[in-house]
């Protein structure tokens, strides 16, 4: 049997899809930015020499790497608002746990960036009378960023991929408003093919991208 | 210059200096002798604090560095400072056994990276000193080059440059032949030879005899974590009285003065 194909009722009704997009835009954007900032503030704790600092941090690294990212987002939508006492809108919900399941895998990144340069470099840098600060900030850091990217720009691709789940807890992004125009229309198959397509495109892009940015660091290197 | 008194320290269980007193005059070339594991390299990052003592004072220019919380078999031991061990490093170059020079950087940014940073000179002057000592070491040409393009001996070479753009009252030398190929190792010595010669204060961890008896103003030879035996080269080298020194000597038959 024979299905009877017609996009005609995906581009009629398009602008809601658009709308779906810029909601996986911002959702992705902001706990990517969010989730860098957490990154470095939790590997900055886990690599301190204070136990008191670094024990926590590992163990919240751990939990929040360890756990599924769809528990996360439905224990900080539902659960958290009645610990704390705060209604947190699925936008909210989702940046908290994005950011920080991302972060804990940017710190991991971060400290294992950090960590590959050898001691040697480290004793260059100190042989000199650089404090910590400065052996970080000119010896250690631009070796171990460049060394950082790739696994940077893998985490933020799954982060972006990770977005579709923000549908389980209703937050308009492109999967959720593919769901409800098809409810609406009766037309699953158009709309989620549709929807599939718009992410195939819009991921290759994204991975084009970060390639040619690896890329170019690879020749920087020489 | 330097004056070290009932050096001590452990790795944990292990120990490796068992009391060492020293001083060493300015200008003195003293070179450490001794089989791997007699502690002179641990001794040697002692004196700039790339490992901290056990126990044990040490003093440059008659100055005492850290504070003295408490006793330690015969030995005072001290607290020091972050701050205090940074403004001491910068006066102290330190070469190593594998360059350690900045993978990142030019041959002449890594020469001005101490000035530029750890001293915060102008950037043109910074140049002016790398060059300068870039022509000391015969590398002038090299200087826009990264290190990883360069043979052992030069990018060694470098790294001497680099330690003395700090302009350091004391330079330490960590086996720093011991991982060039045989042909290379010429080129760093006559560099370090030049730098005794002009009146450097230089402790030079090294197994090469020659240049300990020819260059050296006195040679220690270290065993078990203490001085077994020191004095000028031509006496320990060539009437050994103490019997690890012997044997440790027997090694080289083939060296000949």
């Amino acid at each position: 049997m024979g299905y009877d194909w017609d996009f005609s009722y995906v581009f009629k009704n398009q602008g809601i899809l658009w709308e779906g997009f810029v909601g996986t835009i911002q959702i992705a954007t902001a706990s990517l930015f969010l989730g860098l900032v957490v990154g470095l503030f939790l590997a900055s704790l886990r690599m301190s020499k204070y136990r008191l600092l670094s024990i926590p941090a590992t163990c919240l690294i751990e939990f929040l790497r360890m756990t599924p990212l769809m528990v996360q987002i439905f224990w900080v939508f539902f659960a958290l608002p009645i610990l704390i006492d705060v209604r947190l809108d699925p936008f909210a919900a989702g940046l908290i746990a994005f950011s920080m399941q991302s972060g804990s895998f940017f710190a991991e990144v971060f400290r294992g960036g950090i960590q590959s340069i050898d001691r040697s470099q480290w004793e260059g840098a100190k042989s000199l009378g650089m404090t910590n600060l400065k052996m970080m900030r000119r010896i250690i850091l631009p070796q171990a960023v460049r060394r950082m990217i790739p696994p940077l720009m893998e985490r933020s691709f799954e982060l972006i991929k990770g977005t579709t789940q923000m549908a389980a807890i209703s937050y308009s992004d492109l999967l959720y408003n593919a769901m409800v125009l098809s409810s609406q229309l009766y037309r699953p198959v158009e709309i989620m093919t549709f929807t599939a397509l718009f992410y195939l495109c819009f991921l290759t892009l994204i991975s084009f991208g970060m390639r040619t940015i690896e890329t170019r660091i690879e020749k920087a290197r020489e | 210059m330097i004056e070290v008194k009932k050096l001590y320290k452990s790795f944990g269980s292990l120990d490796v200096l068992h009391g060492i007193d020293l001083v060493v005059e300015k200008g003195e070339t003293v070179c450490l002798l001794g089989s791997s594991g007699s502690g002179k390299s641990t001794f040697l990052r002692c004196l700039n604090f790339m490992e901290h003592p056990t126990a044990g004072s040490i003093a440059f220019d008659g100055k005492l560095l850290g504070r003295e919380t408490g006793l330690h078999l015969d030995a005072t031991t001290y607290k020091y400072d972050e701050r205090e061990l940074s403004r001491h490093r910068a006066s102290v170059g330190m070469v190593f056994q594998q360059f350690n020079l900045f993978p990142h950087m030019t041959v002449l940014q890594n020469v001005m990276e101490g000035p530029l940073t750890v001293k915060g000179h102008a950037r043109r002057d910074c140049k002016t000193i790398a060059r300068h000592q870039l022509e000391r070491v015969g590398l002038i040409d090299k200087s826009e080059v990264y290190p990883s393009r360069l043979s052992g001996g030069q990018q060694q070479r470098v790294a001497i440059a680099r330690s003395l753009a700090m302009e350091p009252d004391v330079m330490l030398f960590d086996e720093v032949t011991s991982s060039l190929d045989p042909e290379l190792v010429g080129e760093v010595l006559d560099t370090m030879q030049e730098l005794s010669s002009e009146g450097m204060t230089m402790m030079v961890v090294t197994h090469e005899l020659g240049f300990a008896y020819h260059v050296a103003d006195r040679v220690l030879f270290l065993h078990d974590g203490v001085i077994a035996e020191q004095g000028a080269p031509e006496d320990v080298l060539k009437n050994p009285k103490t019997d690890p020194v012997k044997a440790f000597l027997s090694g080289f038959n083939n060296f000949h003065f």
